[in-house]
């Protein structure tokens, strides 16, 4: 299986291009990588040892089966639905895209022509939240009634703080995640949201920082914070975490808590070491099955997009000050 | 020596009478409870007499001090004796549980020219404190978004008055006004609340809540309480700011960690966690409030401090009940 990289604008790029290349056992090939930053898609492509172009539908042309969009995020819609127009299956780094629009453009593009499209919720495949979402099928936990949410960070800087390619600052780039996981243990979509949005921790044109309490359909309320309230000197990039309180008990879930301490020097001198399972190889290890045929679709467009209408209705509601419901597009 | 009488013997009454008993300059001599073979075994330990009513116990003793710790709803009955008799009063928090019922007890108190301290103990714990002298000094630069929780199993107290919302106005009244009036202490007043609860969902005896706070300040706050887990008592505390991040959780600060093996048949072991200190907060607080009353200085924690964090445990119930936001506007001075 031959597949593409577009674009490192995310670095995440890096991460699924390692885990590609991890597959190659498999017969799976990182052919090429297309960048109009030549210079970082040359280095990426030299590190990777594959072919490298400009333009990604010069890409699109080459017999690749399958692609993985991380360009910034109001550019996802362009690449993906070129790319299903070229017939190629469709990784795309999340968020989704910046509008409502834009992701229901994806979506229709990818069934037409009979491609998958996939969203990188990577948080999916990580083994203690499988763990948790297994406890909570198994009704470990009783009826689930509150769920707290965070994925704390730090200001990546770059073009995440300039909304006309992110869509948003950290509210954007930290909700989806754990929206994505609640929405995928409880089985519900989220109804109502409420949250404060603002720019606290440094002096840039987007939100850095927001709190988000959420209402599902099947009556479990939940809140989120997804700031970029990490400093420098935290020991590692930041969090996912879940408290999850049902009937019958509750569960702490810590994505990363896998770790030890180091004790180093330099600008950190104290850092987590992470020993747990690589949840992006897993993702792209799954989307790699999908697209041969090996298992069904976990993570569909249709998931990015209801993560996506979340994000919007706490922007919604940090301009409002009310709690907003979500506007959740009806599909074909 | 400031001479307490001591109304209620629950849980805070038996604390505070534990703390006054290791205080120098302060002593309980008349406890009052309604439950007479409770209040006897309480002043049987500490060597002071029982009395079946307060007005029993102001007939017969001479004293300075009231420390009232009844259920909420009756605060404001015995603060309001106790001022009319001319007594400094130490009331448990919440102060009450409606806004009218804390006016009416700051009024009494100070028609009455005496003192009324609130047990927003919150303030006395060293890990709290040292917290708040950090955003006072500056430490953490400007501060972004703070978090909260407190909680553990679901209280068991006199006739279940904890489980009843008109009593207690659940552990948003109850309990996160600690950290209501904590994070006053440290960011100033809150503008504007919202919150979800398990009030209402049909669910006996298991409480859980997410409140957002904006604070006119513009500080972002999240509080959760619970009355959830199975068992335990936890706290979390994490202020983000531009210039550094603090976070204390109870559970990682335990000092002192014992697990007993279980007798033959007797079931499960049990664990206990010890936090030794050679004071606890709660006799730091009580120790602050009889210095107040020696030295005449104002308490780290004022009435009107305790009716603003009311204030917001009140609004946090009504968004709850409404599902709307509450909007803290003018604050009264």
């Amino acid at each position: 299986m031959k597949v593409g990289i577009l674009s490192f604008a995310h670095g995440h790029a890096h991460s699924y291009a390692k885990s590609v290349l991890a597959l190659s056992t498999r017969g799976v090939q990182l052919v090429a990588i297309a960048d109009d930053d030549v210079a970082r898609g040359k280095a990426a492509a030299n590190q990777y040892s594959c072919g490298f172009y400009r333009d990604y539908q010069e890409l699109l042309k080459t017999d690749v089966e399958a692609v993985i969009v991380c360009s910034e995020n109001a550019r996802h819609a362009e690449m993906v639905v070129a790319a299903a127009e070229a017939g190629k299956h469709v990784l795309c780094e999340k968020p989704i895209a910046t509008t409502q629009k834009d992701a229901l453009r994806m979506i229709r593009a990818c069934k037409e022509n009979g491609v998958i499209l996939q969203i990188a919720f990577p948080v999916r495949f990580s083994r203690p939240i499988a763990r948790l979402k297994e406890m909570v099928d198994e009704r470990k936990l009783g009826r689930i009634v509150a769920v707290r949410g965070t994925n704390r960070g730090q200001n990546p800087g770059g073009w995440f703080i300039d909304n006309a390619l992110s869509g948003g600052g950290a509210v954007m780039d930290h909700t989806v995640h754990v929206i994505d996981v609640m929405r995928w243990i409880l089985k519900s979509e989220v109804r109502e949201v409420y949250a404060e949005v603002d720019t606290h921790f440094t002096s840039i044109p987007t939100d850095d920082c927001g709190q988000l309490v959420l209402e599902f359909e099947n009556g479990v309320f939940a809140s989120h914070d997804p700031s970029w309230s990490r400093p420098a000197s935290y020991p590692t990039w930041g969090d996912v975490t879940l408290e999850v309180v049902g009937t019958s008990g509750v569960t702490n879930v810590n994505a990363f808590a896998q770790h030890f301490d180091y004790f180093g020097q330099g600008p950190r001198p104290y850092s987590h070491q992470f020993w747990g399972d690589d949840m992006d190889y897993l993702l792209i290890r799954n989307f790699v099955d999908v697209v041969e045929g090996k298992s069904a679709p976990l993570i569909t467009g249709v998931d990015g997009l209801r993560a996506l209408e979340v994000a919007l209705a706490a922007y919604e509601s940090g301009r409002t000050h009310k709690p907003v419901p979500v506007h959740r597009a009806v599909l074909e | 020596m400031w001479r307490i009488g001591l109304v209620g013997t629950g849980t805070m009454g038996s604390v505070h009478a534990h703390a006054y008993s290791h205080m120098e300059d302060a002593k309980v001599v008349g406890i009052v409870d309604i439950d007479e073979v409770a209040g006897t075994e309480l002043a049987n330990r500490y060597g002071a007499v029982a009395y079946s009513s307060l007005e029993a116990l102001l007939a017969a003793q001479e004293v300075d001090v009231i420390d009232v710790c009844v259920p909420t709803p009756w605060h404001r009955e015995y603060v309001e004796k106790a001022a009319t008799a001319k007594k400094h009063v130490i009331c448990e928090k919440p102060l009450a549980r409606t806004l009218e019922d804390a006016q009416a007890m700051m009024d009494a108190c100070e028609r009455n020219g005496v003192r009324l301290f609130v047990g927003h103990v919150v303030r006395f714990f060293p890990e709290y404190q040292m917290a708040h002298d950090a955003v006072a000094a500056g430490n953490l630069g400007q501060i972004g978004v703070v978090r909260t929780m407190r909680g553990g199993q679901y209280p068991t107290a006199w006739q279940d008055w904890y489980a009843s919302p008109a009593m207690s106005g659940t552990l948003l009244v109850d309990m996160v006004i600690h950290d209501f009036d904590f994070l006053r202490w440290c960011f100033g007043d809150v503008s504007r609340v919202y919150a979800k609860s398990m009030l209402g969902r049909d669910i006996n005896r298991l409480d859980h809540a997410f409140v957002s706070l904006r604070f006119n300040s513009g500080v972002i706050g999240h509080v959760e309480g619970t009355w959830a887990y199975p068992s335990g008592f936890h706290t979390e505390l994490e202020i983000a700011g531009q210039g550094g991040l603090i976070a204390h959780k109870s559970d990682d600060a335990v000092p002192v960690h014992l697990e007993l093996r279980a007798e033959q048949g007797q079931g499960q072991g049990v664990m206990v966690p010890d936090s030794p200190m050679l004071k606890n907060p709660y006799q730091l607080e009580l120790e602050h409030f009889i210095e107040c009353l020696t030295d005449g200085k104002e308490a780290r924690v004022t009435p009107l401090d305790a009716y603003r964090a009311l204030e917001i445990g009140l609004a946090a119930l009504e968004s709850v009940q409404t599902g709307q936001v509450v909007e803290l506007g003018g604050v009264k001075e």
